[in-house]
């Protein structure tokens, strides 16, 4: 018995970390879909952009400036923030910008050619190497009672729960957060009233690169560096539906089950029924459809009533 | 009369002989080779889709800058199916009806390779060295399929034997990629569980997942002493770091993919001593292949493009098979003579162990040597096994 539950806490912990990766990637989805009503599907390419360019940072640094350890990872982490801001400005004037006006589901199609062509470009500029990424923390592991989780996993719990809690009171506290809902909910109204729409976009597409550079690099020391890594996108969109389309808890929270659910799905109830493993990846997609069925707009979604 | 019947006889003959030999064998001209390359240049293995056609090329140049084979160079033409079995599909037919090429190359991947065989019977062409070691490519017997690499399952045979050899009491483990990989991994443990009479205790994973935690506390839970890993890079070093967080310490072995260098790098103290199965002598061994590869990479390749290692040296290995073949096929170059080579090729170049292909057998040798990660480099610690 107390193996049974080692071992399930074990997937759990391991889940969660997991689980907060898709977050990550979820609370892009979210906040460009808060405000603008768009899926953004190339989040997922966005946050490898995100770790190419800390990878390329910390190889530059090292090799050039002769700086190595904390430093090293701090200043790249910084400069890689700094790209994604500028980054963030680039995409709002390409895709944003130009398909303002038009139908919801053109400026989709822009972001799911976006996301062709960063896979292509990166790999055109970088290489097609696999790179290995390392971490600021080594192999370092924390264990209690039989239990073990990574340094790296520990910061990226820590990472995904600070960005969560900060974007949380942004939207609920701040007269920007309180602009973008509205801007969401009604753009015309919105600039009538005084709100700098167009800023609002800006912001939110800053934001959502800002999180998923931050996603990539806590994602690469996991796995390897290259491009396909934004496929992760694939998992955290169901997470995102999951959580409630549009919620900043629910991306966290549908993350994290959905975390869980791989781990467990793959560890404890795989061991003790067989036949699971056969069908261990359409596990979340039950579970999804599960839920879609009791709560239509997801665990936190709210549901909208579009008057017609 | 007599006179205007013979003249017109030796026109017809003339005529005849004339268009007998505009009927070339396609992609053979007197100063060349055309042959055709399918690999990934843009999806998920694209780095092999770089390094194989570039290790394939170094020898092709050391070749044609000998002259070529009787005078004709050798040029390669790299199509691109991003790992997609229907763009393979269409472009093995661009490189045989709009390229002419004389034969097929170093198709990479299980499933693409498998969506051509169709197309190969069909215009009756070759495809020489695969690059898969899906047992599926040789056995059964394709008839224009030659591989040149031991497969997955009889890779898994040899490590479970070895396992057993070193510890008769060993409990197996085995985590493996639920895919066609992962199915002919699977049927070489079924062969080697009915051999041995024992059963293996197996974990799948899915493609593309970057967790492992679960399976490696299964294993853990059914006291696995020797777990083999039937993945590509990264599965081998997050399970081997996953293992060591979780304070389990099993023997780790793997089927060839894994045996990147990449693994010991990556995987750190978590990867010292892992076990992988090679098919080919290892890159900087001393056997003849490696040693002139790494020659001819001296000679041709920038290393900051180029680095040497195992996946160059394969494209380089498959590619000495592919010309002695051709030179086995003799002046005169035709399919039929080609085919011909290959079905009685006695191969001793030294960048693969000897083997022999017959018009029954297309497989390789069968054997495989082991590699093992000793002070974070790659040493071979067996002899040919098989």
């Amino acid at each position: 018995m107390t193996e049974l539950l080692t071992g399930l806490s074990q997937e759990v912990v391991s889940g969660i970390a997991l689980g907060c990766i898709y977050a990550l990637v979820a609370l892009g989805f979210t906040l460009i879909y808060r405000a603008t009503e768009v899926v953004n599907f190339a989040q997922g390419e966005l946050m490898m952009v995100g770790a190419y360019v800390n990878f390329f940072l910390v190889s530059r640094i090292s090799a050039n400036l002769g700086i190595t350890g904390a430093w090293m990872y701090f200043i790249a982490f910084m400069g890689a923030l700094l790209f994604a801001i500028i980054f963030g400005i680039i995409l709002d004037l390409v895709i944003n910008r130009p398909l303002r006006d038009q139908p919801v589901f053109s400026v989709i199609m822009a972001t799911i050619s976006i996301s062709i062509i960063l896979r292509a470009l990166v790999a055109m500029i970088a290489g097609p190497f696999t790179h290995i990424q390392s971490s600021p923390f080594g192999d370092g592991v924390v264990s209690f009672n039989k239990i073990a989780i990574s340094v790296q996993d520990v910061f990226i719990i820590f990472c995904a729960i600070v960005l969560v809690i900060l974007f949380y009171i942004f939207f609920r506290k701040s007269r920007w957060g309180v602009a973008m809902q509205a801007t969401s909910a009604d753009p015309t109204a919105a600039q009538l009233m005084g709100i700098p729409v167009k800023k609002v976009y800006r912001l939110v597409w800053i934001f959502a690169t800002l999180v998923a550079t931050v996603g990539g690099i806590l994602l690469a020391p996991k796995t390897l560096l290259d491009t396909n890594i934004g496929f992760i996108g694939l998992k955290a969109f169901p997470a995102a539906v999951l959580g409630g389309f549009g919620s900043v808890p629910g991306a966290i929270f549908g993350g994290v089950i959905l975390g869980i659910i791989e781990t467990i799905s793959a560890g404890t109830l795989s061991y003790h029924f067989a036949w699971i493993k056969e069908i261990n990846d359409v596990i979340p997609w039950l579970v999804l459809i599960a839920v879609l069925m009791v709560k239509p707009d997801g665990i936190f979604g709210i549901a909208k009533v579009k008057k017609v | 009369m007599k006179l205007k019947m013979s003249l017109v006889g030796i026109t017809i003959t003339l005529l005849l002989v004339g268009c007998a030999k505009k009927e070339l064998t396609p992609g053979v001209t007197d100063t060349e080779i055309l042959i055709g390359n399918i690999q990934d240049l843009s999806g998920p293995m694209k780095e092999l889709g770089y390094l194989l056609p570039a290790g394939a090329n170094l020898y092709f140049q050391y070749i044609n800058d000998q002259g070529g084979i009787y005078g004709r160079k050798i040029r390669m033409l790299v199509e691109d199916h991003q790992y997609n079995p229907q763009k393979a599909v269409a472009a093995a037919k661009k490189l045989i009806e709009k390229d002419q090429v004389f034969c097929l190359y170093q198709v990479i991947g299980t499933s693409t390779s498998e969506a051509i065989i169709p197309i190969l019977e069909e215009y009756k062409i070759p495809l020489v060295a695969p690059a898969t070691q899906s047992g599926t490519m040789s056995r059964p017997l394709r008839r224009y399929i030659f591989q040149t690499d031991t497969g997955y399952d009889k890779q898994m045979n040899v490590l479970i034997d070895y396992i057993l050899r070193q510890d008769k009491n060993a409990r197996i483990g085995l985590i493996y990629q639920d895919d066609n990989y992962g199915a002919n991994a699977l049927k070489g443990a079924a062969e080697a569980e009915a051999r041995h009479k024992i059963t293996l205790q197996k974990e799948s994973y899915q493609r593309g997942a970057s967790d492992f935690s679960g399976q490696v506390g299964n294993l853990m839970k059914g006291g696995a002493t020797h777990v083999i890993i039937a993945g590509i890079v990264r599965e081998p070093i997050i399970i081997m770091k996953t293992a060591a967080a979780m304070g389990y310490r099993p023997q780790f072995l793997g089927l060839s993919p894994t045996m990147d260098h990449r693994v010991a790098i990556a995987a750190g103290p978590a990867g010292e001593g892992y076990i992988a199965a090679n098919f080919a002598p290892l890159w900087n061994s001393d056997a003849p292949g490696p040693v002139l590869y790494r020659k001819l990479h001296d000679k041709y390749a920038d290393p900051k493009t180029l680095p040497l290692g195992m996946y160059s040296y394969y494209g380089f290995a498959t590619a000495t098979v592919l010309v002695e073949a051709l030179k086995n096929a003799g002046k005169d170059l035709t399919r039929a003579s080609f085919l011909q080579a290959l079905n009685s090729l006695d191969y001793k170049g030294g960048s693969f162990p000897d083997f022999k292909w017959t018009r029954t057998n297309h497989g390789s040798s069968g054997k495989v040597v082991l590699v093992q990660v000793k002070n974070g480099k790659q040493v071979e610690i067996s002899d040919w096994l098989d």
